[in-house]
């Protein structure tokens, strides 16, 4: 199995949600983050008062597959997140031990 | 005769089973008081049949079984613990215990929890001094059986010893005791998961108020409450109403659970609804109308116990926390104990508008209404008529009570409890009590609209929750507060009406609400429109690419004013704030704030958004699609307007959109397009380009016009949302006219190459020049090039003006440079007076940012203005 991890524009989350539904994929985790990368923060001015945006808001999305999906997963995640533009975020591929349901205790990719 | 110990308590059990059975089918008309007798019953009979009690007496060890607690109060509930004193006259004997065992043991066995306490009367006493939490349970002391004269001599020994002596102590205590239990167990009034006991709203409210009625008043049984004037008739019928709706649920809860539970967790609650026989109504689900009902009842409980702590329960030389040193100044109110009331209730019946007039004059002196004020208020709202509710002093007095803070007690609140603010605006009417059954939303809709109210008011003081200087500096420069303040209060209305978007049928709502109270039409138009738009700027921001133009302007064009942007901006973060702490956190804030800040921008330039440039632009749109024929070739014009970039659409002209229409459809796979207007002018030329945007391309042109002899004078370089590039150029023709064609066939060839990578354009250039030489040699006492950067005229470009004077080939230098910077071109206008020269040019980075970094803009400065230097040295 493995965990992949996107950071993505906030606004494209209903676009990214609705390509992976499509594609099967019915469950995922979401956080609200704040970062940067190569796309820097920036500032607005306000009657003197300078207002920075250090840390980017983006979306983590977080879902677990079997490994044998993940780059059909990776693949529609790119390419529902990409606007061509900075910022577009980043996909990371995390291999996962098992996975347990809490409910029933089922293990490994039943649990998924 | 007397039965066997196992009979009675197989009767028990058997009793309490059918009991319940009948109260799930609705047919127990007074579960707690008969459950309460069944035990007196077995209690009764078990002690008939112990072995040990006879003997204690006859040992002269008389004693008796007293109840207490909820169970002395007889009420009670399902699975509620069995409080039980067993009070000995002077000694407890060792064989006390022996007598337990036999009465309560078999209870246990039963599954029944059952608190019991073996004492002597002085011990009681003793210990209630000690430690008031032994007191309370004893107040509600019941005899069941044994010796009644015990019980008396316990009650009589409290009072003298303890109670008369230490009524205020006890208050105090009870009063703290409640608080902490709140403060534990939050607020039942809004709490998705309500405890039905413990918290604010809860049963041990009105518990409570009994103790503190029965220490300081003597109250005995609950009907006392209106005997002793402590309640009107109609609140009490109404707490009775309350209490045994309370005692439903928490029943029911019970027996669902199979054990004490107080907490109505989700899991429970559409059972419940279902088994309170709430039906759909209202778009509401079922279980959204029981907790909405739920919220009301304990809404009215805890009300009650505030107002009954006001007037009993603190103790009087309590200082007051708001000072105030005026009276009222009507003749119909005073003010007592620091609290507002009426003279009585016939100066309301001589002038309603008192009625109105004493919430005003509390937010003005901070002096909230005392309980026998809100009971007249309640009871004479049959006088606040469709005449009173339109009357232009209660308008007015209403506005007052909107903008007046007060810090402990919200007026707004005391109008809605009073039943007042739903006579005044009746359309609220859907609103009241309305629950959105979801973890996000945590108060009930009507509470939600005076919080944010209070939330905005609040912006900027001490009390300012949001976190957000931003909010107490836009909220200092707002003159008309009232118009934000009527729209946070209504800003919900069009809940109350399912099925439909909200926000849009709030605004309807609004125009006739307002309508109605006589506001002028520009203030409600502002209303109404705050509003329909309360979700735009959260929406947009979550929703939307911040870092694109068109999204800002497309707010900007909806708002179009900045004082409404900014009111907007606080009644957004009022009301998410209001919400919950799921619909709040920085995170939003920096969404929501960083797009107001940029659509602000926006709309202080005025360039874009203005009403003017709105205008024009729509202009232009309907001119194109009136020359469009078919249907079909006016949807794709108006899928085209979609890519076109703002400023594109506001600065040219429709022929020139129509020419560069035709050419984006004749570009297909190609590189550019371009086509030459001799039209215009012996002299002059226009060119129209549309090409696939790329860094460099405008340099690329530029330098080909150049190299086949086109001399620039004035050029608008557009950019579309889909990377197309647009440019109108217009050039000198070069001087000889006969081969201007060839030269425009090579001008297109080189092109072509250029942008192929084939032509090295710089040494072609160096070459021309010095073939043809210069276009004006250098003169003295010129002004020096000018080079400014400005990067907070717009939030998407850094803007780079470039002063300087004209020669062939300056556009290529200037625009080869930016590419050199790694600049990309987005939108430029050159122009050309005599010699003298402004380029204006909208660059970002590669990446697509504004250039903020101070290092960066002092390199692209150096860089330009090395460039025009330079001049000479190049050659040209």
């Amino acid at each position: 199995m493995k965990k992949i991890e996107a950071i993505i524009k906030p606004f494209k989350l209903d676009d990214v949600k609705e390509a992976l539904t499509e594609v099967g994929i019915h469950g995922m985790t979401i956080t609200e983050v704040k970062g940067y990368g190569r796309q820097k923060g920036h500032k607005e001015i306000y009657r003197g008062a300078e207002y920075v945006v250090d840390f980017i808001p983006k979306l983590k999305i977080e879902i677990v597959v079997e490994a044998a999906r993940a780059d059909e997963v990776i693949k529609v995640v790119r390419e529902a997140a990409n606007t061509g533009k900075i910022g577009d975020g980043k996909i990371f591929v995390i291999p996962i031990e098992t996975a347990i349901r809490v409910r029933t205790g089922e293990k490994g990719p039943d649990a998924i | 005769m007397v039965l066997q110990q196992e009979d009675i308590s197989q009767r028990l059990t058997q009793e309490r089973a059918s009991l319940f059975d009948r109260f799930l089918k609705g047919n127990a008309r007074d579960l707690l008081a008969a459950h309460a007798r069944l035990f007196d019953e077995y209690f009764q009979e078990s002690f008939l049949s112990s072995r040990i009690g006879p003997h204690l007496h006859l040992d002269k060890y008389p004693y008796a079984i007293i109840a207490q607690g909820g169970y002395g109060r007889q009420e009670q509930c399902v699975h509620s613990d069995i409080d039980l004193l067993f009070l000995f006259e002077k000694k407890v004997p060792d064989r006390a215990e022996e007598l337990v065992r036999e009465i309560v043991y078999p209870l246990w066995d039963m599954g029944i929890d059952v608190g019991h306490a073996t004492r002597s009367i002085s011990d009681c006493v003793k210990l209630a001094g000690e430690d008031f939490e032994i007191l309370t349970p004893l107040l509600d002391a019941r005899f069941i059986c044994g010796m009644s004269l015990l019980q008396t001599r316990l009650m009589d020994r409290l009072w003298q010893k303890l109670i008369l002596k230490r009524t205020n102590k006890i208050v105090t205590w009870l009063v703290k005791r409640n608080d902490q239990r709140h403060e534990h167990f939050g607020d039942s009034t809004y709490l998705l998961e309500p405890n039905l006991k413990e918290g604010q709203g809860g049963l041990r409210d009105y518990h409570t108020m009994t103790w503190i009625a029965r220490i300081k008043y003597h109250l005995k049984q609950p009907r006392d409450f209106e005997y002793l004037g402590l309640l009107s008739h109609s609140e009490f019928q109404r707490l009775s109403k309350v209490l045994s709706f309370i005692w439903q649920v928490r029943n029911r809860l019970h027996l669902m659970t199979a054990r004490k539970c107080d907490q109505l967790r989700f899991e429970h609650q559409i059972d419940m609804a279902d088994a309170m026989a709430m039906d759909e109504k209202m778009g509401l689900a079922p279980v959204e109308r029981f907790l909405g009902e739920l919220h009301s009842q304990m809404g009215f409980l805890k009300q009650q116990y505030l107002m009954f702590l006001h007037e009993h329960g603190r103790a009087r030389n309590a200082p007051s926390r708001e000072r105030h040193a005026q009276s009222p100044r009507l003749d119909g109110l005073v003010i007592s104990n620091e609290m507002m009331s009426f003279k009585g209730p016939e100066v309301i019946v001589e002038s309603p508008i008192l009625l109105i007039k004493i919430f005003e004059e509390s937010a003005r002196l901070k002096v909230p209404i005392s309980s026998e004020g809100r009971r007249l208020v309640r009871e004479f709202l049959g006088l606040v008529t469709y005449d009173f509710i339109t009357s232009p002093v209660a308008v007015k007095s209403f506005e007052k009570i909107l903008t007046l803070t007060t810090r402990t007690f919200n007026v707004l609140n005391d109008m809605l409890i009073t039943g007042f603010l739903e006579k005044w605006i009746p359309e609220l009417r859907h609103i009241i009590n309305r629950i959105q059954y979801d973890e996000y939303h945590l108060y009930p809709v009507d509470l939600h609209s005076i919080q944010v109210v209070q939330t905005i008011k609040n912006f900027g003081s001490a009390m300012d929750v949001a976190g957000d200087p931003l909010c107490g500096n836009f909220f200092s420069g707002i003159r008309n507060r009232k118009l934000l303040l009527w729209a946070a209060l209504l800003h919900d209305i069009g809940k109350g009406k399912p099925g439909e978007d909200h926000s849009r049928k709030g605004a309807e709502i609004v125009r006739r609400v307002l309508g109605k109270k006589g506001l002028k039409p520009r203030q409600i138009d502002i209303i109404a429109f705050l509003v329909r738009e309360h979700l735009l700027l959260s929406k947009t921001a979550t929703r939307r690419d911040l870092n694109d133009e068109e999204t800002a302007l497309l707010c900007a064009r909806k708002i179009n004013n900045p004082d409404l942007l900014k009111m907007l901006y606080l009644l957004t973060v009022a009301d998410s704030v209001s919400t919950g702490p799921k619909a709040w956190n920085q995170w939003t804030l920096t969404l929501i704030r960083d797009l107001t800040l940029k659509v602000l921008r926006v709309l202080e330039t005025g360039e874009l958004a203005s009403p003017e440039a709105v205008h024009q632009v729509d202009a232009k749109k309907e001119s194109l699609l009136e020359s469009a024929e078919t249907e079909a070739r006016k949807s794709h014009l108006r899928t085209l307007f979609e890519s076109m970039s703002p400023r594109y659409l506001l600065y040219m002209d429709p022929p020139d959109i129509r020419t560069h229409i035709g050419l984006y459809e004749e570009l297909g796979d190609r590189a550019f397009v371009w086509h030459l207007d001799r039209a215009k002018t012996e002299t002059n030329r226009v060119i129209t380009i549309c090409a696939k945007d790329r860094p460099g391309l405008f340099s690329n042109v530029a330098g080909v016009l150049t190299l086949s002899g086109f001399d620039i004078l004035d050029a608008r370089v557009y950019t579309w949302r889909n990377r197309i590039a647009l440019d109108i150029i217009e050039a000198k023709a070069p001087g000889d006219a006969d081969f201007e064609e060839e030269r425009w066939e090579r001008a297109t060839r080189r092109l072509e190459e250029a942008l192929s990578g084939r032509l090295d354009l710089d040494a072609a250039l160096v070459e021309r020049m010095k073939v043809y030489g210069t276009g004006g040699t250098r003169k003295t006492g010129r002004r020096p090039h000018r080079i400014k950067i400005d990067n907070s005229s717009s939030s998407f470009f850094t803007i780079i003006e470039v002063f300087t004077y004209n020669f062939p080939g300056l556009l290529y230098l200037v625009t080869h440079a930016l590419f050199e910077c790694r600049l990309d071109l987005w939108v430029a206008k050159i122009a050309t007076k005599v010699d003298q020269v402004v380029d204006v040019f909208y660059v970002r980075d590669f990446n697509g940012e504004k250039i903020e970094d101070e290092a960066q803009t002092a390199f692209i400065k150096d860089k330009l203005l090395a460039v025009l230097n330079q001049r000479g040295v190049r050659g040209y």
